[in-house]
């Protein structure tokens, strides 16, 4: 259970101060897909950023299963499983050395990672290059074992920023599946993107961002009712303004 | 203390894959450090030998008007040289170290027992080349005259010591440990720049390079004290320069062992007891070289940027040697309490086997630590930055 509460952030640019983050508010259930969705700039990365500690907010506050994330940052992110904008896995090591490296970094025994790896390396598909350096990885491959990293300490709550980036038709609908699996297991998946059907299939709960503010939020139902519109994407493109930035 | 074990253990992993990184640390400074200081070194030896021994090559103008001087001189093995056209010129030119002129009233002034001229042209610009073969004419000169005024007084029947009225006996007190030579000069610095900057490809790859991979921010996003992150990346760097200063050392012994040095011994012998001193010296200035390359690889905005702050950290370690070598002063105590300079002054006693006090220890310690616990205090102030993992 993710709960942002009137998150602000501003940063300094040559021409003045750009307000990226501008009152952003919304919550994330449990055993729910939870999509943030807004076109490129609208402030997704930086509101996520804000809620894994990575970025202090300006004003506002991050409840992670009700912890306030500016009083006890370190059991928030335990709690979190992220995988961030930037993707980066170490080279020289295997795929299954990066994941037993954040397992430790979590604190977890050895033979608790291994299990664990076990079990994501079936669930992601990884047996083909699990032992292999990442060197040369596809982005696939990358994405799968910066996912796995991310989710072997078994979080409660997951969080990935636009996850389904440059990814091929095949593994974006594993991806899916996986994400699906997760929701299945009870836990508060918070994903974002800016891509209309990607959030339409996949998610039960929609906030929009645009401007750093969130402009509609609720079920697919719920967005289509509000703004009178027969599908999702004319619904994103009334509340948004604009479908630029937006893919279909 | 188990997840600063993990990132150290993973740095060092990931630090002993990079084959570039290993050749130059493990390969590269072992081999071409020793082998240039060796090498120069036998060089400098063996040109020393051959002017101290060889037949000094002297141009002698006007040679005819002293015959005895001449005789004399190519008795003490030197060969006398037709002299060149111009003597300054060729002299200037490097062509002759030292030409010898003899006046032409030389026989006049013999035979009336008066002070005979005779000159020695050289260029006292190069000390270095031509010193040694200039002091040995001018010696040579000096015992004929000596060996000459001394037949004099004999001659008029006066004792030869009424002339000399001081004797003067020479008594070293140098262990032949203490004896400066080239490589116990250049021997402190070397160990200090190894120390300090020898873990800078691990320094900014872990954090620099972490950052431009893109797998900070992952990194940021588990529970770990990002205290904790940075002293592992930081300990990392420093045991990786220990070992490449380790494996440097070794060659170097080793250089000295397999390159003959003429005789002079320009090795350094430490046994286990000066060696663990040496280690205690340096230990500081590695940790020391550990942190700022951390601060400044966490500071910088790119892996290039940080590199462009090496030249600088470079100098550092060398401005104590150059110091000393332009003024050369006593040790002091406030002095063992400057970084660089205090380790400067301790190796030099650690190799010349001279005692070093609880005091000093003290001092050189605890100011070096000092200095370090500042830096990485600064290190981890510049890690919570918030640009520190999104600015890219």
């Amino acid at each position: 259970m993710i709960r942002v509460e009137g998150l602000r952030k501003s940063f300094a640019s040559q021409t003045g101060r750009v307000q990226a983050v501008d009152g952003v508010s919304f919550e994330a259930h449990d055993g729910q897909i939870t999509g943030l969705l807004g076109p490129n700039g609208a402030g997704k990365t930086t509101t996520l950023r804000m809620l894994y500690t990575l970025m202090t907010p300006e004003t506002g506050r991050v409840l992670v299963d009700d912890i306030d994330a500016a009083v006890e940052p370190m059991r928030v992110r335990a709690r979190l499983g992220v995988l961030p904008d930037a993707r980066g896995i170490y080279k020289r090591l295997t795929a299954r050395e990066n994941i037993t490296y954040f397992g430790e970094l979590q604190g977890l025994e050895r033979g608790l990672i291994v299990q664990r790896t076990q079990r994501l390396v079936a669930a992601l598909d990884m047996r083909d290059f699990i032992d292999r350096r990442a060197e040369g990885f596809s982005q696939g491959q990358r994405t799968k074992t910066a996912i796995a990293r991310a989710l072997v300490h078994d979080p409660g709550n997951v969080v990935l920023d636009e996850p389904t980036n440059g990814l091929d038709v095949m593994t974006t609908r594993a991806l899916r599946t996986f994400l699906h699996g997760l929701r299945e297991e009870g836990r508060c998946v918070l994903l974002s993107s800016h891509i209309m059907q990607e959030v339409a299939q996949l998610c039960d709960r929609i906030v929009v961002i645009a401007h750093g503010r969130v402009v509609a939020q609720g079920s697919p139902e719920e967005l289509r009712a509000a703004t009178g519109c027969a599908t999702l994407e004319d619904a994103f493109v009334k509340v948004i303004g604009t479908d630029e930035g937006l893919f279909a | 203390m188990r997840t600063l074990w993990t990132i150290l253990r993973k740095e060092l992993l990931d630090a002993f894959r990079d084959r570039r990184m290993v050749l130059v640390a493990f390969v590269v400074m072992p081999l071409a450090i020793p082998l240039v200081l060796a090498g120069t070194n036998a060089l400098g030896a063996r040109k020393q030998s051959q002017q101290l021994e060889g037949q000094l090559q002297l141009p002698v103008i006007g040679a005819q008007h002293a015959p005895n001087l001449v005789a004399w001189l190519e008795a003490h093995n030197a060969k006398v040289l037709l002299p060149p056209a111009d003597a300054d010129a060729a002299v200037r030119s490097q062509e002759h170290d030292v030409v010898l002129r003899i006046d032409d009233g030389y026989a006049d002034d013999w035979r009336a027992g008066r002070p005979a001229h005779v000159e020695m042209i050289f260029d006292s610009s190069r000390p270095l080349d031509s010193g040694m073969t200039v002091a040995r004419a001018r010696g040579l000169l000096d015992a004929y005259g000596e060996t000459v005024g001394t037949l004099r007084l004999v001659a008029r029947g006066v004792h030869p010591s009424v002339a000399s009225p001081l004797q003067v006996a020479i008594r070293d007190v140098a262990s032949p440990e203490s004896r400066f030579d080239f490589s116990q000069q250049i021997l402190p610095y070397l160990l200090l720049l190894l120390a300090f900057i020898g873990g800078m490809q691990l320094a900014i790859d872990s954090t620099a390079g972490e950052r431009e991979r893109q797998s900070l921010e992952p990194l940021l996003a588990t529970p770990v004290a990002r205290e904790t992150i940075i002293s592992a990346k930081i300990l990392a760097t420093a045991v990786f320069s220990l070992l490449s200063l380790a494996v440097t050392l070794l060659a170097y012994r080793l250089a000295f062992a397999l390159v003959p040095s003429g005789g002079i011994d320009a090795s350094f012998e430490v046994g286990s007891l000066g060696l663990a001193q040496l280690f205690l010296v340096i230990l500081p200035i590695v940790l020391l070289g550990a942190t700022v390359l951390t601060a400044l690889a966490a500071f910088a905005r790119s892996y290039r940027e940080a590199q462009g702050y090496l030249p600088m950290l470079m100098f550092l370690p060398m401005i104590p040697t150059l110091v000393l070598m332009v003024a050369p002063v006593r040790t002091q105590l406030w002095m063992l309490a400057v970084p660089f300079l205090g380790q400067n002054q301790l190796i030099l006693r650690v190799l010349r086997s001279e005692r070093i006090s609880a005091l000093d220890w003290l001092v050189a310690l605890g100011s070096a630590f000092g200095v370090v616990a500042i830096v990485w205090f600064i290190a981890a102030r510049l890690y919570h930055r918030e640009q520190l993992a999104t600015s890219s």
